[in-house]
């Protein structure tokens, strides 16, 4: 190790063991939630996490929004019309089981975690009168007000509650290991999971843990194309240290991902091109709907989906004649006619009709409450906004009745990228999944956004708890398995090498991602076809087997920076893989080559499915695009008691 | 801590997204514990006055969380590097009004 002092004890011959009955692989909304649902069931329940529980992860600052709640009293929209229309919205392209899960069950979550002490309601009436409150419950609702599906929260309360009560039901909470590995029986790759492998990010101490049933909730990949060495926590939307180990040791261990083809243009790196979210001027999501200004100060106007002008602010929170409701929110990017909701005018025709730049969001003319639930309530509960947006804005003399807020490109993006930026943003791809939320590795389930086409808070909750409660079911029916001795003693090498490497001649973390990065912008940027991406594949294979190997460390932060991008690697490879596996352009799936001039056609209008082999082989597969079946009849099937009760 | 870098002075970094008020931090560190980035390590000495250390300051996220949890307001701020602080205008000036 270097010259360098490090401030915590180090732990680098030390091993611990902690067995569990249900291990839970990563502590954000889903982690948190499983592990609750299954220290419900009664089971022992150990919560492994790579930073800190309380905070961490995408909602761990807050949320706004809480999408989906098909099941409030409020509601006008069923789950099965709410899913259906998520699954038209996306050609199919998307997760049938885990949206309706978050359609059916999501508003029971909501209530669970009231009673752990998030706040769900407008208790201290500041908003009494709005017309996007329902006096009876106190329930704020956003976008359609007359559907209700959309609630408005208090999400900085929410993580804090799901910690204490993780407390409270005597789950085992390990903050502050990375989870490096999984561990199969006999260390076979396809084999059941039986547990994981973890190394303390401040002390290098090395952990076995054996779990007779594991959950997956570290989310999905990033900073796959976009890297910033100088900054490289702004680089992508998502938190630093959620770039996707979950999928990088899923693949290793022999489970089956879809979608991984698909990535879109990026639309979000403060590093570069975007200014901070939500901080940034702008009517969509947490700013819906601020007027918008030109230059000179005259309001851009408002239209439905129609292009019928709407002339009063009420009007943009109801569907369009005809429509029977309308949707916005993190998953909704380009939505088809039937669910278009309310938006101005587009820039480019504005721009045309002599409106001048730049741009400016403008809350002064909202009625007084729809400007207070923005600036105030959303801005301030809303992840990454109560310090950085709402105080620090409020202390520089940002004042939301005199001041308007400049927009930096179009839409909330606050950005234009080129087209060789990618990113898995909005419905990405990832583990292939059932109706009890098991993955096709056996003993491992998966919850949040490391499924495939998952997105949002409230389904990271709903199916957290749902996973936990399938996964503390068959635990409490199956044996331990020990661990294979072999794979554990590989993957100690594999993960401590790094430390005891030489630095003159190492390559540290940031060089390998900022290599991975442009390997990815170069050969699977916008149009793909095989050259390409064949050589981009050889490159990354090339940095697996020449750079890997002399990966430099200074201490274990860095280690945990470096095995990161090991596995942003690992997830790089699959996307390539993917890649050259789909054989035409798919619209739904931001799929373009330049190779095959076929759009869609009906042969390839399935999910293609990749998994490793025992050997290392590649194993490509398919399945339908509604393999999942009837919504209602496959969740009903796979929860009869949970139905029964919820009746 | 020490540097690598001998006598000479460090690299400025890109950012500087964390900025202490020593007269009022107590020292308690909940700070640190509850970054998600792990930014902060331990300083050479521990009590009042004494803050942590943002050793990783390229690594900050920008959520805040640090500043929520810190017990002693204004001890800790949060400050967006120069590329990413927002302009906002008088709406009067556009308008002329
Ligand atoms: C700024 C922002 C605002 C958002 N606002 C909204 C909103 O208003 N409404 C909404 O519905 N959605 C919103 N989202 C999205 C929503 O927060 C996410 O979809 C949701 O949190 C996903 O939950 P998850 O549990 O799958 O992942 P996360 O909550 O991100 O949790 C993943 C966890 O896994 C841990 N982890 C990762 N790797 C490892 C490892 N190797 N070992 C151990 N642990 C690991 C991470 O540290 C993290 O705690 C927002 C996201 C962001 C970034
Ligand atoms: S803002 Fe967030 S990421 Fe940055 S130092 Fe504070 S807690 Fe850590
Ligand atoms: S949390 Fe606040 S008081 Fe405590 S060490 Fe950090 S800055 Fe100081």
């Amino acid at each position: 190790m270097s010259i360098n002092a490090w401030p915590y004890q180090l732990e680098l011959d030390a091993t611990e063991r902690i067995d569990a009955e249900v291990l839970v692989l990563g502590g954000g909304v889903a982690g948190c939630m499983a592990a609750i649902a299954a220290a419900r069931a009664g089971r022992k329940v150990v919560l492994v996490e790579k930073d800190a529980t309380k905070r961490s992860g995408a909602g761990g600052t807050g949320c706004d929004h809480w999408e989906s709640a098909a099941t409030n009293p409020c509601s006008r929209v069923s789950p099965e019309e709410l899913t259906q229309a998520m699954l038209d919205d996306n050609e199919g392209y998307n997760n049938g089981i885990s949206h309706y899960i978050e359609c059916r069950e999501g508003y029971d979550r909501l209530l669970e975690i009231e009673a752990m002490g998030g706040k769900i309601r407008d208790s201290d009436d500041e908003f009494k009168g709005a017309g996007f409150r329902d006096e009876a419950t106190k329930f704020l609702f956003a976008y359609d007000y007359r559907n209700r599906f959309t609630l408005r929260i208090w999400g900085t309360s929410f993580k804090p509650a799901m910690r204490s009560e993780l407390d409270r039901l005597g789950v085992r909470v390990i903050d502050r290991v990375m989870v490096t590995s999984l561990l199969t029986e006999g260390g076979i790759t396809g084999g059941r999971c039986i547990g994981a492998t973890g190394i303390h990010t401040r002390t290098g101490k090395f952990y076995v843990f054996s779990g007779r049933v594991s959950v997956m909730c570290m989310s999905r990949p990033a900073r796959v194309w976009l890297f910033s060495a100088e900054l490289p926590g702004l680089c992508e939307f998502r938190p630093t240290q959620c770039i996707g180990d979950g999928h990088a040791m899923g693949w290793k261990a022999g489970a089956e991902f879809t979608m991984m083809e698909k990535s879109v243009g990026a639309e979000f790196s403060a590093a570069g091109r975007s200014y901070p979210p939500y901080g940034a001027g702008n009517n969509h999501n947490t700013w819906y709907p601020a007027d918008l200004i030109d230059a000179k100060g005259r309001t851009v106007p408002w239209a439905d989906r129609d292009g019928r002008v709407l002339t009063d602010v009420s009007e943009r929170f109801q569907p369009a004649p005809g429509q029977k409701f309308f949707m916005k929110g993190g998953s909704i990017d380009d939505p088809h006619h039937e669910i278009a909701g309310p938006e101005t005018v587009g820039a480019a025709k504005l721009l045309e009709e002599g409106y001048a730049l730049p741009f400016y969001a403008d809350l002064s003319q909202l009625p007084e409450l729809e400007r207070k639930v923005i600036w105030g309530m959303m801005i301030g509960e809303e992840g990454k906004t109560r310090v950085p947006i709402y105080e620090n804005y409020r202390a520089a003399g940002f004042d939301p009745e005199r001041h308007v807020l400049q927009c930096y490109g179009t839409g909330w993006t606050s950005a234009s990228f080129l087209p060789q930026e990618r990113q898995l943003f909005g419905l990405p791809g990832g583990f292939v999944n059932d109706w009890r939320l098991r993955t096709s590795l056996s003993g491992l389930y998966a919850a949040g956004d490391s499924l495939f086409a998952s997105n949002c808070f409230g389904h990271a909750a709903a199916t957290g708890a749902y996973a936990g409660r399938h996964a503390a079911a068959e635990a409490a029916t199956s044996a331990p398995i020990e661990p294979d001795s072999a794979q554990v003693e590989a993957e100690r090498r594999r993960v401590q090498s790094p430390l005891s490497g030489n630095p003159e001649e190492g390559v540290g973390w940031k060089e390998l991602n900022m290599g991975i990065a442009k390997t990815m912008q170069t050969y699977c940027g916008d149009p793909k076809r095989d050259e390409l991406l064949s050589i981009g594949l050889a490159r990354l294979d090339d940095y697996a087997q020449r750079v890997v190997p002399v990966g430099f460390a200074h201490n274990p932060h860095e280690l945990t920076r470096l095995l990161e991008v090991f596995d942003i690697l690992a997830v790089a490879q699959l996307i390539l893989r993917s890649c050259l596996a789909r054989r035409t352009s798919s619209k739904a799936l931001c799929f373009t080559r330049t190779d095959s001039l076929e759009l869609d056609p009906p042969r390839d209008r399935r999910f293609i499915t990749i998994r490793q082999g025992a050997k290392g082989e590649v194993e490509l597969g398919s399945l339908p695009l509604d393999y999942y079946g009837d919504l209602k009849a496959g969740y009903e099937a796979a929860n009869a008691d949970y139905a029964r009760r919820a009746r | 801590m020490k540097d690598d870098n001998g006598p000479f002075a460090a690299e400025m970094p890109a950012a500087r997204p964390i900025r202490f008020d020593r007269s009022k931090c107590i020292g308690c560190h909940a700070c640190l514990e509850a970054c998600q980035a792990d930014v902060f390590v331990p300083g050479e000495k521990r009590g009042p006055g004494q803050p942590p250390v943002a050793l990783f300051p390229g690594e900050c996220w920008y959520c805040g969380a640090c500043v929520m949890e810190c017990p002693s307001k204004g001890a800790i701020a949060l400050v967006h590097p120069l590329i990413n602080q927002a302009h906002w205008v008088e709406k009067k000036k556009l308008t002329g009004g």
